[in-house]
């Protein structure tokens, strides 16, 4: 499972990188004798409105689901983990603060705030990425306050402490380690709903904006077609599937692995 | 007159692994049977199989005969019928063999409700009969009660009333004191060999403690490494063991162990020295502001004594009597809210300024083996750290210094470059000493170092602490529930109770002449070879 | 005690969603009133949201208004945030609750399948199914159910609510049914780690030891104990089909809280934004109350 895993996100990135050799068509070029054209040997997924070659943008569009994917999980990330680490280390004031902050982001939907967040700056990636990284951290910040808890009474940390160690070090070299396995399982399931939650702004009209090759975009503007055209919005959405079953499978093999999970 | 049980070449296999080899044994109805052995010696698989308590996947072959009928080859319905009813079974940890959202009383019931023809009200009637008998005081109360809010000895009675629930034949009890407090565990001891007079029921006693099983059993199997190694009548193995194991087992026992040479308690200055300390958890809420209470838990409520160079001081106490905070305090993990620790006649603070210079003097070492070490360093880094994070040494030099404590605590090279979980228990708090060691201490804490340990291993540790003692000069504060252990190591001894020092003095006189109730029920508590056998 | 541990989290959603208004671009009551209004009326409505004092000022006012029940005036309707929340609420309320029945029994049942024989042939493809939820658009699949079940079969109405409460089930299957595929996945996760946990527990041997059958250690003792976790799961399941209704609604033309959040952002209508964001935290807040409430009832351990 895992390996098959692997295996799809590595061909995804294969196909982002090699895009222009794999593109049959110009992913933007409008051709209006060829609208709405079935699957077929010209175009292999059909052609959309205005004559688009859906196989191409398809493809085009795996650059920008991994880049939004990869990219924007690394706030979130790198925030929460600082946040729980500290805060599940020392505990006292700095977990009260940092817990408080936290108990008052879970009560909103998290796709309801970032929605908010994205209609305050305005739509984009950029504002996407702002706004995950305002609200995204505080799953990681669970996670790695739970670990580090457990950790701050174990007692070979607690011999690092008597050895004299300084807190900074005790936190990089004997927490960080121990504590990064339920993360990176944690990671990879965030990675599947970035690209996610990415495509469905896009979809609602508030991520990456038209004429992009972005899957979600995509979706939407089959929308209205779904009943003569349905390959418009299909093949987008099953590029979709696939990217996040292959970020899915790496997370649930890992945590088979780890043991973190039965 | 036929065995009530009769076991024929049972082996058990997990995969590869095989837990149990080839044991036979009989069981006569009304006999005691201790099963005793190390940690993974088989002896807990071997009681768990004659009830087919084991995960579905093993495999177990032989025979079990119980009046006649073989256990091993009975369906799971026939099973059932005798589980519970016929023969029964208590556990090692009573907090975690109950259901924690079922009311007592109802968990005593299971059986009855199961087993016999009896309904409603008659069973609860019978439910406070049971839990008389293991004389829970107050049995209404307790079987309304869930199972957090009982103190463990109270639920290990429990236990025992849901297993006599049906009036078994044959009771199977797995290390049913090894998780309770010595006084509480000898209670439980007296209570199991009393039934087993008044009800004439047969007994299996598995346990790692011979002091236990000598005191409720009358025969005795000895297992090591899947294998029966050797049986006979307790007093017969006791005195004269024959496998060579069993002598090993038997000598390393405390009571057999040649206690040392107490030194007089030397009159050199205090070298560490606590002064009124009290440690409380928890801080005030708003009502005990309102209310002018002192707030949180007292851990520990006022603490004086002194270690003078070269002696070995020895705190007991049972679970929740401060003897670990306290000594945590002292190297700075836990900051006291009243008192203070002193230095070498010098006010020291182990959690604030100079605590770096203070510890490289003073260092603690842990109770539990593998919890004690980072699972990704190797043996050789984690010695190497405080080496080279303090730099106690040349860096050129670490590593033959490394190599060098290694030895002192007698590591075989080898082990340097494997982790943790590739050592034994024993090994693991070699390293954990060693790794003490480089700081050159003058004072070593050991927090319950042994109690985690089997027997052999327990001896060999402290027999390591005394030549370490011996050749360094070093100091020892030795923090221990084991009576038997602080006897043989420690030249004077204080007693904890909930906090508090309750007696203190040197360890001859409080241990020949205690002066307080308490400090005599934890001496009579003892498990000793030679117990006041039923 | 539960209660006045909700009213500090009540005053920091107030802060977040005050602090989503401050920081919209421009400035609203322009908005509000248009570009002809004249300076008098500006001002007027400035004094009235408060909008020239300092910002802790304008935040006491915000929350006044709030305890009133006063968040504000669309701009596109003219008429009072309230009254948009009190037409669209109940619709996502009637979706949410019809997802939830519709969840729980495939729930239970294939977390109970899968946990009794882990790893084995069921297990593993219930494992892949959950993969494949997890992994799955809701709003690519809501387009592709509407367009199977709605316009090649024919079976269900594709957009609106309906006008009687039948009516209302029957528009709000699709919705339900295409959020369902994301949630079950979820928490059947949570549900047969929770069992696999629970059967690995001690006490499972005393009752195996006392001889009660399989069925009845189930039923009696791991069944009660692996509700707990999963109830505790229960409050953030509630946040994610609030947050799936927006989607799912927008799809469906289901007019609910959702589809006018959405529908306002893009219309740049804020206070609608505000309100409706501040009414999803709300309606978690008062689960998470609930569920507090019913693990204290289950878990003697809680106290309330």
């Amino acid at each position: 499972m895992f390996v098959t895993g692997l295996a799809l996100v590595l061909v995804w990135c294969l196909i982002a990188l090699v895009a222009p050799w794999l593109a049959t068509h110009d992913p933007y070029a409008i051709d209006f004798v060829a609208t709405l054209k079935p699957p077929g040997a010209a175009h292999w997924f059909g052609t959309d409105n205005v004559g688009r070659d859906t196989y191409s943008r398809v493809v085009y569009g795996s650059r920008l689901a991994l880049y939004i994917g990869l990219l924007g999980v690394i706030a979130p990330l790198v925030i929460g983990m600082t946040v729980g680490l500290t805060a599940g280390y020392f505990g006292g004031w700095v977990d009260t603060i940092a817990m408080r902050l936290v108990d008052i982001t879970v009560p909103f939907p998290f796709f309801v705030l970032v929605l908010s967040i994205v209609a305050v700056l305005g739509p984009g990636i950029e504002n996407y990425f702002i706004a995950l990284a305002l609200v995204g951290w505080v799953g990681y910040a669970r996670l790695a306050r739970s670990e580090a808890m457990v950790l701050r009474q174990a007692e070979f940390v607690l011999a690092a402490r008597t050895m004299g160690f300084s807190h900074r070090y005790i936190l990089l070299r004997h927490i960080l380690p121990n504590a990064l396995s339920p993360i990176v399982v944690y990671v990879m399931t965030d990675v599947t709903l970035v690209i996610l939650f990415g495509a469905a702004l896009g979809f609602l009209g508030m991520g990456v904006s038209p004429p992009a090759a972005e899957w979600g975009v995509m979706i939407a503007e089959g929308q209205s077609y779904i009943s003569t055209a349905w390959w418009i919005s299909f093949f987008p959405g099953l590029a979709m599937v696939l990217i996040g079953v292959g970020f899915a499978l790496i997370g649930d093999g890992l945590a088979r692995m780890l043991r973190i999970e039965r | 007159m036929t065995p009530l049980l009769k076991v024929c070449d049972l082996s058990v296999r997990f995969g590869q692994t095989v837990a149990v080899d080839g044991v036979t044994f009989d069981l006569a109805r009304g006999a005691a049977l201790g099963i005793v052995g190390e940690s993974g010696s088989g002896k807990s698989v071997t009681c768990r199989a004659l009830m087919r308590l084991l995960p579905p996947a093993t495999n177990i072959s032989g025979s079990v005969e119980f009046e006649g009928r073989d256990l091993l080859n009975l369906s799971e319905p026939e099973l059932n019928t005798i589980r519970g009813k016929r023969i029964a079974m208590i556990f090692q940890s009573p907090a975690s063999h109950l259901d924690p959202l079922m009311r007592i009383g109802e968990q005593v019931a299971e059986a009855l409700v199961e087993h016999t023809d009896l309904k409603g009200r008659a069973v609860w009637e019978e439910v406070l009969r049971l839990l008389d008998v293991v004389r829970i005081p107050d049995p209404d109360r307790c079987a309304r009660a869930y199972p957090h809010q009982l103190s463990g000895g109270m639920k290990q009675r429990a236990m025992i009333a849901g297993a006599l629930a049906c009036q078994p034949d044959l009771l199977l009890a797995d290390e049913p004191t090894t998780a309770l407090d010595a006084t509480v565990q000898k209670s439980v001891l007296d209570l199991l060999a009393q039934l087993r007079r008044e009800q004439n029921l047969s007994m299996i006693f598995v346990s790692h403690d011979l002091g236990a099983v000598a005191r409720v059993c009358d025969d005795l199997l000895v297992m090591r490494r899947a294998k029966l190694v050797e049986r006979g009548p307790v007093t017969r193995v006791i005195d004269a063991p024959q496998h060579e194991y069993t002598k090993q087992l038997i000598a390393s026992h405390p009571d057999r162990l040649a206690s040392r040479q107490v030194a007089a308690v030397s009159q050199g200055a205090p070298l560490l020295e606590a002064q009124g300390i009290q440690i409380r958890y928890g801080g005030k809420s708003l009502a005990d502001v309102l209310t002018g209470r002192e707030g949180g838990f007292v851990a520990v409520k006022h603490a004086d004594f002194v270690v003078r160079p070269g002696e070995t001081l020895g705190i007991v106490g049972e679970s929740g009597s401060g003897k670990t905070t306290l000594a945590r305090s002292l190297v700075g993990l836990v900051k006291p809210h009243k008192g203070e620790v002193l230095f070498d006649g010098a006010p020291a603070d182990p959690s604030g300024r100079g605590r770096v210079a203070y510890l490289r003097d003073v260092q603690l070492i842990y109770q539990h083996p593998y919890e004690a070490l980072s699972p990704r360093l190797t043996v050789q880094a984690a010695i190497a750290e405080p080496l080279r994070r303090h730099r106690l040494c040349p860096a050129a030099e670490v590593l033959r210094r490394v190599a060098e404590l290694m030895a002192q605590v007698d590591l075989a090279p080898d082990l340097a470059k494997r982790l943790p979980g590739q050592l034994s228990g024993g090994q693991c708090q070699r390293v954990a000493i060693a790794r003490a060691l480089a700081f050159n201490p003058r004072v070593l804490i050991a927090d319950e170092v042994t109690s985690a340990l089997d027997v052999t291993l327990q001896a060999q540790v402290m027999d390591l602490l005394l030549k370490l003692q011996k050749e360094r000069g070093l100091t020892m504060v030795f923090i221990s529930h084991d009576l038997a252990v602080i006897r043989r190591l420690c030249n004077s001894v204080i007693v904890m109770r909930a906090g508090e020092i309750v007696e203190a003095g040197p360890t001859a006189s409080v241990f020949d002449a205690p002066q307080q109730a308490y400090t005599r029920a934890l001496i009579d508590a003892i498990p000793h070879l030679h117990g006041d056998a039923a | 005690m539960r209660l006045l541990q909700a009213v500090p989290v009540l005053f920091g959603v107030s802060i977040i969603t005050f602090a989503l208004m401050v920081a919209t671009p421009g400035d609203p009551i322009r908005l509000l009133v248009g570009d002809h209004a004249s300076p008098e009326t500006v001002a007027a409505l400035r004094d009235q949201y408060g909008l020239d004092a300092p910002i802790h000022v304008q935040y006491l006012k915000y929350i006044t208004n709030l305890a009133t029940g006063d968040l504000g005036k669309s701009l596109r309707y003219r008429v009072p945030v309230s009254q948009l929340i009190a037409q669209h609420y109940p619709v996502t309320l009637f979706l949410v609750l019809y997802t939830i029945v519709l969840t729980l029994p495939p729930v239970f049942a294939l977390s109970v399948w899968s946990a009794k024989r882990q790893n084995g042939p069921a297990d593993q493809i219930i494992r892949l199914l959950g993969v494949l939820g997890l992994a799955v658009p809701v709003f690519w699949l809501a387009l592709l159910l509407a367009r199977f079940f709605g316009v090649t079969l024919g079976w269900f109405p594709v957009s609106g609510f309906g006008a009687t409460i039948p009516a209302h089930f029957l528009h709000l299957f699709l919705p339900a049914l295409s959020t369902m595929i994301w949630v079950v996945p979820i928490l059947v996760r949570t549900l047969r780690s929770a069992l696999l946990d629970e059967m690995n527990r001690d006490y499972v041997l005393t009752g195996m030891a006392k001889g009660l059958g399989e069925r009845q250690i189930f039923r009696k003792h791991i069944l009660p104990n692996s509700i707990l976790p999963t109830l505790n799961l229960f409050a953030v399941i509630v946040a994610y089909l609030l947050g799936g209704s927006v989607i799912v609604e927008t799809v469906y033309a289901v007019p609910g809280m959702g589809k006018l959040m959405v529908e306002s952002i893009l219309a740049r209508d804020y206070f609608v934004v505000q309100g409706a964001t501040l009414v999803f935290a709300m309606t978690t807040i008062l689960v998470m109350l609930a569920v507090d409430v019913v693990s204290a009832l289950i878990d003697p351990r809680v106290t309330p």
